[in-house]
């Protein structure tokens, strides 16, 4: 802690150089300077340390530098070029929660998974799982890329978030692993990547702002990744499955509550970007139907849930629909949590689906 | 041991704490989880959980709808499979782990108001199934001369 009453005035003005010496720093910073942030029982974390003017994250920051949050900035700091500069462009709530809970569960594609347990499996379920495992290794690096076309834009003094996103980008650099490795590791192999994957994929890189750039990624691609993973799981063969997709399936449902939150955050703040989330949805929604319905994909998916190719029709597709009612309503429940209710706007065969239209209006009850 | 009892679940929670170095690799967790059994001769037995880090600090009777981001509802007869299975094999495999019967829906349902609380079950999945699995050290014990 300064000593205030020391006296610093007798120090150098300029170096044995002849270079001019600045000893403002020594002042200490703003009346905070002393306060100690308390350390929990897990250690010292991101909340602990969002005490007094340093956990007040700005609706407008007043600088576009990377100047830490906090500090003292002096006066012309230099413009980064940043865009977006209001809070509800990129916040949500549960931010530093989830960027603790993201440092604390990371795992590694190598150790965590029991490689030694692979099983010999049949020609088809082996093929259905590498044909699922070629798609994943082809979608999941798009929820890297896409934090990394904005970041760079993101304002500084929103930290939390851009730290968060971080983390998301190395989730999903260790999906891309985890499913390649999947792919090659029982003698079969990368199979077949088409056309729609990538249509896709362009959607949500090429959305016009951030924030209908998370409502694709987040809240519909990402919510609807996490329900293949869940259905992962269960379809699994052996326990490396069934580790690989859980674990992946809890990193996914990190940055789900992050875009959930982050568009929940944005429409409290700014009513007029819910038109602009809808349009990017009413789009998405339609790519997203296209893509999981593609032949290949829905043909995977149902040999893996019928166990075989023997009961793909009487089993395997029927199981299947099944899961993309869950996929659909899981969707619909979190746009409600989101506040940005999709029921009366969505394309989307709800009758079709089967969706309990009033569980789904909880959701937005809940918040 | 009854399945459908306080003592288990404690001894379930004793069995994490007393295991760090297995599940401070997986991260802490925080979770507060509502287990109902029902049954169809005797009243629904509901217990909750709270998960805190790496501990699961506290196991309580409760009501079946008492608050909680999430709950996991199904017959006894399902929860017994459940555990049977872990006990067999060391942990939960194949339609027997936690999230292939909550997915499934048939017999163990998932079920809250929230997203936000349902997608920790999601969140936390691997914590809460290698909670389950201790089932095979708990009973295992029991049953030991």
């Amino acid at each position: 802690m300064s000593d205030v009453t020391k006296d610093y005035s007798k120090l150098p003005a300029t170096s044995p150089l002849g270079a001019p010496l600045d000893w403002a720093w020594l002042r200490g910073a703003k009346s905070e300077w002393g306060v100690r942030p308390k350390p929990s029982p897990r250690g010292l974390t991101m909340l602990d340390i969002a005490v007094g003017s340093y956990g007040d994250v700005p609706e407008h920051p007043a600088h576009r530098s990377m100047a830490p949050r906090g500090a003292d900035i002096e006066a012309g700091s230099p413009d980064m070029g940043y865009i977006l500069n209001d809070k509800a462009d990129v916040w949500a709530d549960n931010t530093r929660e989830l960027y603790e809970e993201a440092v604390a569960r990371q795992w590694s594609a190598t150790r965590d998974i029991p490689w030694g347990e692979l099983q010999e499996l049949d020609d088809d379920v082996e093929h259905a799982m590498c044909q699922l495992c070629t798609l994943l290794t082809e979608v999941e690096m798009i929820a890297a890329d896409l934090p990394a076309k904005w970041m760079w834009r993101m304002n500084h003094e929103f930290i939390e978030a851009k730290m968060f996103l971080c983390t998301q980008m190395m989730d999903e650099a260790r999906h891309a692993e985890v499913f390649r490795k999947r792919a090659l590791a029982n003698g079969g192999g990368l199979l077949l990547s088409r056309n729609g994957a990538t249509s896709l994929l362009r959607t949500i890189i090429e959305a016009k702002s951030y924030t209908q750039a998370t409502a694709l990624m987040h809240l519909l691609g990402e919510g609807f990744v996490l329900d293949l993973f869940r259905m992962g799981e269960l379809i699994a063969p052996s326990e490396v499955e069934k580790r690989i997709f859980r674990m992946c399936m809890q990193d996914e449902a990190r940055h789900v509550a992050y875009g959930t939150m982050h568009i929940r955050y944005s429409v409290e703040h700014d009513p007029d970007v819910a038109e602009e989330i809808h349009e990017a949805l009413d789009h998405g929604e339609m790519v997203l139907t296209e893509f999981g319905t593609a032949p290949d994909v829905s043909t995977a998916l149902a040999v893996l849930l019928a166990g075989g190719v023997e009961d793909v029709e009487s089993k395997g597709f029927p199981m299947s629909l099944e899961m993309s009612k869950k996929q659909f309503s899981s969707y619909l429940a979190r746009c409600e949590r989101a506040g940005i209710s999709r029921l009366e706007r969505t394309k989307l065969p709800l009758d079709l689906l089967g969706i309990d239209i009033e569980t789904i209006r909880s959701a937005g009850r809940a918040a | 041991m009854r399945i459908d009892s306080i003592d288990l679940f404690s001894a379930l929670a004793a069995e994490m704490n007393a295991h760090p170095d297995q599940f401070r690799p997986l991260g802490e967790a925080d979770m507060d989880v509502v287990i109902v059994m029902t049954s169809k001769r005797a009243d629904s037995f509901a217990v909750r959980l709270a998960f805190e880090g790496i501990r699961c600090e506290h196991v309580v009777e409760a009501e079946a709808d008492a608050p909680c981001e999430y709950r996991l509802v199904g017959p006894l007869t399902a929860w017994q499979a459940m555990f049977d299975d872990i006990a067999e094999h060391g942990r939960a495999t194949g339609l027997q782990t936690i999230n292939s019967l909550a997915l499934l829906g048939n017999d163990i349902a998932l079920g809250g108001t929230d997203p936000m609380g349902l997608d920790k079950f999601s969140r936390f999945n691997q914590t809460l199934q290698e909670f389950f699995d201790g089932a095979s050290a708990v009973l295992a014990l029991e049953v030991a001369p």
